[in-house]
């Protein structure tokens, strides 16, 4: 009975970790779920990349542990397991029907593809606007934003490593932009089009969520994703410096 | 670096910066009834950031200003939608993250400009701060008992 409770508990946060929550977040779930099942005896720590969970049973000591390499962030299934186990705490959920609510919230469907790609290319598009972007920009940052998300898809499905991943699709945009020049003659500004596809590849969530656990004194997993917005912001630094040296060097266009 | 400050500037902005949040809010799966909330969220912090941009607040100054609505307005939908906090704020913070920081320091860099390369970087840095420290505060106002228990907030402790 126990090391099913545990099971579940530890799973939920799993889901949780995975999809992009935070990491007190996870542990509050984690302990709320446990007290509301009778799991005795619980402790659990949460890293942004682990869980370590321990707990008592009749046969002795129960322990569970989790590693999350991955994040892909769906935040429809965190907000799941949040009322799941608000449900759970509230006694509405026993365990075999919290077991099918969190099956359920991990089966939550993902919105298609071309719809993420698309999405992709319209807030570039609207981000060339917001700095400064005429229409020849704005369409501009479309297609460099749509080329990115299909970068991003076409790495990420082939397991090319993420600083590869976030300086090959900086240095595309760019490309894009700055190969767009002739097409629009004169008056076209290169940087618009270009910030504006590189805000959808800002490490935003990064930077949030290394806030949002420093805040509440996860100093680790805090410092996990700081330095890790940092060293994509560096990547994206680099991709864009890469292009304008190739195009000098190779093309004169000027800097 | 930004649209020219008008009236009706500011509308579009909003409208574009509110379709900019949905995107990110489509990327990251946010379920559909939360789009419009994921929206406003973003649009106003970006509203706020021109506005003070344009009363001549420089960008890291604008940007902290502009965190405390953008935080408050994702606490508030948060509680209102009994969602986590995290639904609404990682969206929405995404038209305040330095883009054109970056974008610009790799930029001096590249052309030699040492002192406009380390000012753009150091700026770069003092926005990611300041929206920090913007989320930081709003996010550690404590609520009175009597909202705070429509939020979830962990176990009780004891």
């Amino acid at each position: 009975m126990s090391d099913r409770a545990l099971e579940l508990v530890v799973e939920a946060g799993r889901t949780m970790l995975e999809n992009g929550g935070e990491v007190f977040r996870a542990q509050d779930t984690m302990e709320i779920m446990a007290r509301s099942l009778g799991v005795a005896g619980f402790h659990v720590y949460v890293l942004t990349n682990g869980i370590f969970a321990s707990a008592e049973s009749e046969g002795g000591e129960l322990s569970a542990v989790r590693h999350i390499p991955r994040v892909r962030i769906h935040l429809g299934r965190v907000e799941a397991v949040n009322a799941l186990s608000r449900r759970v705490a509230a006694g509405e959920l026993d365990l075999p029907a919290a077991e099918a609510a969190l099956a359920e919230a991990r089966a939550l469907p993902e919105y298609g593809p071309r719809l993420s790609v698309l999405a992709g290319a319209v807030g570039s598009a609207c981000f060339g606007y917001l700095f400064g972007g005429g229409p020849a920009e704005i369409a501009t940052a479309f297609a460099a934003g749509l080329a990115a998300m299909l970068l991003l898809g076409l790495f990420g499905r082939g397991g090319v490593s993420k600083v590869v991943t976030d300086i090959a699709a900086a240095a595309l945009c760019t490309a894009l932009c700055l190969a767009a020049a002739p097409l629009w003659g004169a008056g076209y500004q290169p940087p618009h089009a270009i910030i504006g596809a590189l805000m959808v590849l800002t490490p935003g969530v990064a930077l949030t969520m290394g806030i949002r656990d420093l805040i509440n004194a996860d100093y680790l997993s805090g410092t996990i994703r700081l330095f890790d917005a940092l060293l994509v912001a560096g990547c994206l630094a680099c991709g864009v410096a890469l292009t304008y040296l190739a195009a000098n060097t190779l093309l004169g266009v000027p800097l | 670096m930004m649209q020219p400050f008008t009236p009706l500037g500011c509308v579009w902005q909003f409208g574009a910066a509110i379709v900019a949040t949905i995107c990110f809010a489509v990327a990251f799966q946010a379920p559909r009834r939360h789009f419009l909330s994921c929206g406003l969220t973003g649009a106003v912090g970006w509203l706020v950031y021109i506005l003070c941009t344009a009363a001549g607040l420089t960008p890291p100054a604008a940007t902290l200003v502009a965190a405390l609505p953008l935080t408050g307005l994702a606490r508030f939908f948060a509680i209102a939608h009994k969602a986590p906090i995290t639904l609404f704020l990682l969206c929405g913070i995404f038209p305040l993250v330095p883009g054109a920081g970056i974008y610009y320091t790799a930029y001096y860099l590249l052309q030699g400009e040492q002192a406009l390369f380390a000012a753009k970087g150091v700026e770069t840095l003092k926005v990611a701060v300041a929206l920090a420290l913007g989320i930081a505060i709003v996010c550690s106002i404590p609520l009175p008992r009597s909202v705070s228990r429509h939020q979830y907030r962990g176990p009780k402790k004891g």
